[in-house]
C-alpha cells in the first residue's frame, strides 16, 4: 500500500519539482564550473587567475542561488557563507582564491549537474516507459506488437510487460527520493558552512555583541557620572559656598571652605576617571575627541582627521585610547619635539599613523611601553598594529582597523 | 542684573538660583532645555544667560547651539556656557563669531562661587571669560601661528590670562608682577602678533582670537 500511497503525497510532487527545476538551475552552474576548470588550467598565466577569481566570486553565490528552491520546495535551510575578510579589490581577489567556501561551492556546481540530470533523466524514462508498459495490453489488443521494440508476442507476455511497467512506476518515487537524498548530502558537504566556519561566525557575532555592550555600558556609566554624580557634587559645593557666604561665624566659614576644597578635588578626580572610561568628547566625533586629547599632550602635536563616515563606537574608542597611550609613551620615552597624528579611512579600513621625531627603539614586544597591549587591542577588532622604530628614531606607529569593527 | 538659567539637573538648577540670589543677581527664569531657554530669553530679555552644554533631548551639545543662537539673535545678551568636561572646540565655536559677551567655564567652577559670579558679571558687561583649564589646553596645543610662536613663555602665560578675560590689574595680581610690567608684556604681545593700534580693549580681544584660532 505504501508503494501506492506515496504517489498521492505532496512530498513526491515537491521532490519531482525540485529535481526537474534543479536540472534547469544546474545548467548555468555547471557552465560556471566548466569555466572554473578552464580558468584553473589557464591560471599559469595571470589572466587565468583573474578569471578564476571572478568565477570563484560567482561560485560564492551558489549557496544562495540553490537555497531558494530548496527552501520553498523541501524546507531546507542553510546560512549564507561568511563574508570575505578583505576590503580592497586586490585583497578580495587573493582572499577568494584561497576561500574554501568558494571552492566547495564550485565543486557542488560541478557534481550536482550529473546527479540531478541522472535524476531528471531517470524520472522521464520511468514515467514514459512505465506508462507505455502499463498500458501494453491495451496496445496489444488494438494491434499486436505495436512498438516492435518489446519482445512480447503473447497475451501472457503483454500482461507481464504491464506488470513491469507498474513496478517501474511504483519504484520511481523511491528513485526520486534517493536522488534528493544524495543532493542533500552534497549540500551538507559542499554548500553549508563547515562546522569550524559556523563556529567562527558564532564567535564573531558574540564578540561584536560583547564589544558593543561594553562600549554602551561605559557610555552609560560616563553619562551617569556626569549627569548625576557630578551634578550632585556641584550642588553640594554650591550649598557649601552659600554656607560660607551667609555664616558670620569664622569657624563655620573655615569648615565650609575646607569642605569646598574637598568637593573641588573630588570633581577634578571624577573628571579624570570619566576621561579614562569613555571620553565624552567621542560623542562629538573622533576629530573633536582627538584634538581635545592632543590639547593635553606634553609634546607639540598636530592632528589631521579625514573620515568619510563616523566609525562604530568600539573602533572610535580603540583609536582614541591608542592615541592617548601612544602620546603618553612619546612623552615618557621618546624625547620627541613634535608628533604628527593622521587618521583616514579608505578601502573599508581606518588607518591611524602616529609619527614622532624622538629617539626610537620602541618594539611592540617590549614591556612597559604598552605597545603589546595596543597590538592586542587592535587584533581584538580584527585590526593590526605595526611599529617602525629604528634606534635613533624616528618612530612611526601604524594601526589599521576594519571600519565595521 | 537679570539672568536666565538653563540646566537640566533640578537640584543644581535650584542651587544656582539661590546662590545667584544671594549675590544680588536676579534669576528671571530657570529652565531645563534648549527650547525653553530660547523662549525665556526672547520673552525676558535678560542681561545674561547661564547655559549647560548638555541638555535633553540628545544630551550632546544643544546648550551650545542654543547659546550660539542667542548670541546671533540677541547680540546684547551675554552667554555663559558651562560644560561637564574640557572641550576646546566648544570654546572655539563660541568665540569664533562673537568675542565679547561670551564665557565658557567648566561646571566645577560653579563651586568656586567668587570666580563664577565674577565671570558672569564680566560677560554681562561685554567681556569674555574662559576656563583656566580650557586655556591650558589651548596653550598646550602647538602654535601654528608664526606670531604666536614668537611669544616668550611669560608672554604666552599672560596671553592665556587675557584669554580668560582678566584685566591687567588682575593679571598683575595673579602673577605677582607690577602692573607696569604686565602692561609692557601686553604691548609686546600686541607687537609680536602685529595687531593694529586701536582701542586697547579691542586689541585684547583680537589677541585672544588669534590665540584661539591658531
Amino acid at each position: 500500500m505504501i508503494l501506492l500511497r506515496v504517489w498521492v503525497t505532496a512530498r513526491l510532487w515537491r521532490e519531482l519539482a525540485f529535481v526537474l527545476w534543479g536540472a534547469v538551475l544546474s545548467l548555468p552552474a555547471f557552465a560556471l564550473a566548466l569555466l572554473g576548470i578552464a580558468a584553473s588550467a589557464l591560471s599559469v598565466v595571470i589572466f587565468g587567475l583573474f578569471l578564476l577569481a571572478d568565477v570563484l566570486s560567482l561560485a560564492r553565490g551558489a549557496p544562495r542561488y540553490f537555497r531558494s528552491p530548496a527552501r520553498r520546495l523541501l524546507g531546507w535551510e542553510w546560512p549564507d557563507p561568511p563574508p570575505l575578510g578583505a576590503h580592497t579589490r586586490w585583497g578580495r581577489m587573493v582572499a577568494v582564491l584561497g576561500d574554501s567556501t568558494a571552492w566547495r561551492a564550485l565543486c557542488y556546481c560541478f557534481v550536482r549537474f550529473p546527479l540531478i540530470w541522472l535524476g531528471g533523466y531517470g524520472v522521464a524514462i520511468a514515467v514514459v516507459s512505465g506508462l507505455l508498459a502499463l498500458t501494453y495490453p491495451a496496445w496489444w489488443f488494438v494491434a499486436p506488437n505495436p512498438f516492435n521494440s518489446l519482445d512480447a508476442h503473447t497475451w501472457g507476455q503483454a500482461w507481464l510487460e504491464a506488470g513491469r511497467g507498474a513496478l517501474l512506476l511504483l519504484a520511481m518515487p523511491w528513485f526520486v527520493r534517493l536522488i534528493v537524498l544524495a543532493d542533500s548530502w552534497l549540500v551538507r558537504g559542499l554548500l553549508r558552512p563547515t562546522r569550524a566556519a559556523r563556529r567562527i561566525a558564532q564567535l564573531e557575532a558574540g564578540r561584536a555583541a560583547l564589544q558593543a555592550d561594553a562600549a554602551a555600558m561605559l557610555r552609560r556609566v560616563e553619562r551617569d557620572l556626569h549627569d548625576s554624580t557630578q551634578a550632585r557634587l556641584v550642588s553640594l559645593g554650591v550649598a557649601l559656598a552659600r554656607i560660607e557666604h551667609r555664616s558670620t561665624e569664622q569657624p563655620v566659614r573655615a569648615l565650609a571652605e575646607d569642605a569646598l576644597g574637598t568637593v573641588t578635588e573630588a570633581l577634578a578626580e571624577l573628571r579624570d576617571i570619566v576621561r579614562g572610561l569613555h571620553p565624552p568628547a567621542l560623542d562629538d566625533g573622533l576629530d573633536v575627541a582627538l584634538s581635545t586629547l592632543v590639547g593635553r599632550s606634553a609634546v607639540p602635536t598636530s592632528v589631521t582627521v579625514e573620515l568619510t563616515a563616523r566609525p562604530p563606537d568600539a573602533v572610535a574608542s580603540a583609536v582614541y585610547f591608542t592615541v592617548a597611550e601612544l602620546l603618553t609613551n612619546v612623552a615618557r620615552h621618546a624625547g620627541a619635539s613634535r608628533v604628527r597624528i593622521s587618521l583616514r579611512d579608505g578601502g573599508g579600513a581606518l588607518t591611524l599613523v602616529v609619527h614622532d621625531d624622538g629617539r626610537g627603539g620602541a618594539t611592540a614586544g617590549g614591556s612597559g611601553t604598552g605597545l603589546s597591549g595596543l597590538t592586542r587591542r587592535a587584533e581584538a577588532l580584527d585590526g593590526a598594529l605595526h611599529v617602525e622604530s629604528p634606534k635613533g628614531g624616528p618612530t612611526t606607529v601604524t594601526m589599521t582597523l576594519p571600519r565595521e569593527g | 542684573m537679570r539672568v536666565v538659567i538653563a540646566e537640566d539637573n533640578a537640584l543644581l538648577r535650584d542651587g544656582v538660583v539661590l546662590l545667584l540670589g544671594e549675590h544680588d543677581i536676579e534669576v528671571v527664569a530657570a529652565v531645563s532645555d534648549a527650547g525653553a531657554l530660547l523662549a525665556a530669553v526672547a520673552a525676558e530679555r535678560p542681561d545674561a544667560a547661564v547655559v549647560d552644554v548638555r541638555m535633553p533631548p540628545t544630551h550632546t551639545d544643544e546648550g551650545l547651539r542654543a547659546a550660539l543662537r542667542i548670541r546671533s539673535e540677541h547680540p546684547q545678551i551675554a552667554v555663559l556656557v558651562f560644560s561637564q568636561w574640557v572641550e576646546t572646540s566648544y570654546a572655539r565655536r563660541l568665540l569664533s563669531e562673537h568675542t565679547g559677551h561670551v564665557g565658557y567655564l567648566l561646571k566645577d567652577r560653579i563651586v568656586s562661587t567668587g570666580e563664577f559670579v565674577d565671570a558672569l558679571r564680566r560677560v554681562a558687561a561685554g567681556g569674555t571669560a574662559l576656563d583656566p583649564e580650557v586655556v591650558r589646553h589651548l596653550l598646550a596645543a602647538p602654535a601654528v601661528d608664526a606670531g604666536l610662536a614668537r611669544l616668550s613663555a611669560r608672554e604666552r602665560e599672560i596671553l592665556g590670562l587675557l584669554a580668560e578675560g582678566r584685566s591687567n590689574v588682575a593679571i598683575a595680581e595673579s602673577l605677582h608682577l607690577a602692573e607696569r610690567s604686565v602692561e609692557k608684556h601686553v604691548t609686546a604681545i600686541f607687537t609680536k602678533l602685529d595687531l593694529p593700534h586701536d582701542r586697547s580693549d579691542h586689541r585684547r580681544v583680537l589677541a585672544v582670537l588669534r590665540y584661539l584660532r591658531a
